[in-house]
């Protein structure tokens, strides 16, 4: 799942893969916006065929709480 | 449809049945399916919801409707104020105590909701005693449900109402206790919707991203649409719309510029990494392929953004309004080549400048704020012009533009005003820049920003704050000695914004000290 979650960061902002690790931050490290942020787990939803709540979305700030959510609802 | 029969909501809508009938008014992602709603159905269910609260109240009522976009929501606001009824759309985003406090305020006594705010409902039962009827606009558990409601109760037949009659109370943003609400007449509404000719057509497809709760977004997403036969097609969500944009395929689309922004960051980053691309096929792509056209509201657009969108063939338009004139004072021309105004006057409006300030006149300015006679004569003069409370100047053209807001002036020890917008405005195109704030601490004039974080990564904090400085040297250049920024502060989180992503102007002040 981690291979799968930085192919998609890299589409949305100016990172290498080899940069992005489980800690690291999607604001503050990864350079994402808030609109970004949106997309980018819009494309989440999709690839992993599950629906993110928007509520949910404010709790989620490094990678490796993007994985244990997307693995909570798989 | 023929503009001289119309002249209340309850008009419009009937009007737009019988021009346009079975036609798909709105398309709306329901789990996996796309569900339509015809014109003619949007009327009758309308019509039915009005039996309902007619048979159940008995009398004239304040109904609140809380909610995103969608059919169900626009029936009960229809219906609502199709039937005599006043409605109350409030944010989406209001927290429980918000929401008790405007349902008091506003005196409803009928609230639809949608299920997000079940949780909620406790407190409004228990703080709110006057709301008696309840209506999900999904189905709940143990609730009535809209849908039972268009299932139990048969169309009624309209009785004719006033233009001068009262459709809606919307509260302007602010904290609790502050916020105003905006009463909007039915001949306010309609007077905007059909202020302008030629606008849009029944070929459009329009894709609703807005807030619905906003009068930009229900008088031009909506009630536009409703006169033009135009199709709407709803975001569901910021995180779809880019799957939304290639799905439904929009002809149309209202953004405020923020959004405007990202989007072009975005088409910018694909084609820096993919040079041999044509960033114009690029750009049409992501905006579906059939894009004639994008208008932005809601806040300043920067030039050298709808130049980069003009040079992708997409167009980019910027109009001015504000909750008070339903909204619209200014509208953007798509083909209108003046990037600094806010587009031509509307026709039937007057504007006149005093001491700076635009004040705007028409038959779309509000009949007052409700229940709240000393906000109204602060806002409305006793001959009916609106102190928009905007600065600004009209050209020989009829172009109108802005140049910040009365009472963000900063007033200087010497008596001199500064607008922090027209200071902020200078900093609009750097690459190494997310957002700006202007103010006044301690009688200094100061700028804090929030750097673009991917820039910073790459450059390192040193390049930001060298870049920084010299910009504030340049921007200095351009104005008078007073007006100079003589503070720089650098912030390491955005700030924070209002619902429309509009940057408040008090924010606790974090940033760095730098200068």
């Amino acid at each position: 799942m981690f291979e799968q979650i930085k192919e998609i960061i890299v589409n949305y902002v100016d990172v290498e893969e080899s940069a992005v690790t489980e800690n690291s931050r999607f604001i503050e490290d990864l350079g994402f916006n808030s609109y970004d942020f949106m997309s980018f787990l819009g494309e989440v939803e999709e690839t992993f065929e599950i629906t993110v709540e928007e509520e949910d979305v404010l709790k989620i700030t490094t990678v490796g709480e993007a994985i244990k959510y997307i693995e909570s609802l798989k | 449809m023929d503009k001289s029969k119309v002249k209340t909501l309850q008009d419009l809508i009937a009007e737009s049945a019988e021009c346009y009938g079975d036609k798909t008014f709105l398309k709306e992602k329901i789990g996996k399916n796309i569900v339509e709603t015809s014109f003619r159905q949007l009327c009758e269910n309308s019509k039915r919801v009005g039996r309902f609260l007619a048979e159940t109240q008995g009398k004239k009522v304040h109904a609140s409707l809380i909610g995103a976009t969608s059919s169900a929501y626009l029936t009960a606001y229809f219906g609502t104020a199709c039937s005599g009824n006043v409605i109350v759309p409030l944010d989406a985003q209001m927290k429980e105590d918000d929401l008790c406090d405007h349902l008091r305020r506003s005196d409803s006594e009928v609230f639809f909701f949608d299920k997000k705010f079940v949780p909620m409902l406790d407190a409004v039962r228990k703080n709110c005693p006057m709301v008696k009827t309840f209506v999900s606009l999904q189905e709940v558990e143990g609730e009535t449900s809209l849908a039972k409601v268009l299932e139990s109760y048969e169309p009624m037949e309209w009785t004719p109402i006033s233009p001068d009659s009262l459709a809606a109370i919307l509260f302007t943003s602010g904290t609790t206790g502050l916020s105003k609400g905006v009463m909007l007449l039915h001949s306010n509404f309609i007077d905007n919707t059909m202020c302008q000719d030629n606008e849009s057509d029944e070929s459009d497809v329009l894709l609703s991203v807005l807030p619905i709760h906003h009068v930009y977004c229900f008088t031009c997403d909506i009630l536009l649409s409703l006169r033009y036969g135009t199709q709407v097609c709803v975001n569901d969500s910021m995180m779809h719309i880019a799957q939304n944009l290639k799905l439904f395929q929009p002809t149309i689309i209202l953004l405020v510029p923020m959004i405007a922004e990202t989007i072009y960051r975005k088409i910018k980053a694909f084609t820096d990494a993919h040079p041999e691309a044509d960033i114009n096929a690029v750009a049409t792509a992501t905006f579906g392929g059939r894009l004639r056209g994008i208008y932005s509201g809601g806040a300043y657009l920067n030039p050298t953004l709808s130049e980069a969108y003009r040079s992708f063939n997409i167009p980019i338009a910027q109009g001015y309004g504000m909750t008070e004139c339903s909204p619209r004072i200014s509208t953007a021309h798509l083909d209108d080549t003046n990037m600094e105004s806010v587009g031509t006057i509307v026709n039937g409006c007057q504007v006149k400048i005093v001491d700076g300030e635009i004040w705007a006149k028409s038959p779309s300015v509000m009949a007052g704020y409700y229940k709240n006679p000393e906000a109204t004569a602060e806002s409305l003069t006793e001959d009916g012009w609106l102190r928009t409370g905007d600065l600004g100047y009209v050209d020989n053209t009829n172009h109108l533009y802005i140049t910040g807001r009365k009472k963000n002036l900063i007033i200087l020890s010497n008596g001199e005003n500064v607008s922090p917008e027209e200071l902020e405005n200078k900093f609009s195109g750097l690459d190494w820049l997310s957002e700006v704030l202007v103010y006044a601490e301690d009688g200094q004039i100061t700028a804090e920003i929030y750097p673009n974080q991917e820039f910073l990564a790459e450059n390192g904090i040193d390049k930001i704050k060298e870049l920084f400085t010299n910009h504030v040297s340049e921007v200095n250049k351009t104005v008078s000695t007073p007006k100079a920024i003589r503070r720089m502060r650098i912030r390491d989180v955005e700030f924070n914004k209002t619902t429309s992503k509009k940057i408040k102007r008090k924010q606790d002040i974090i940033g760095e000290l730098i200068k």
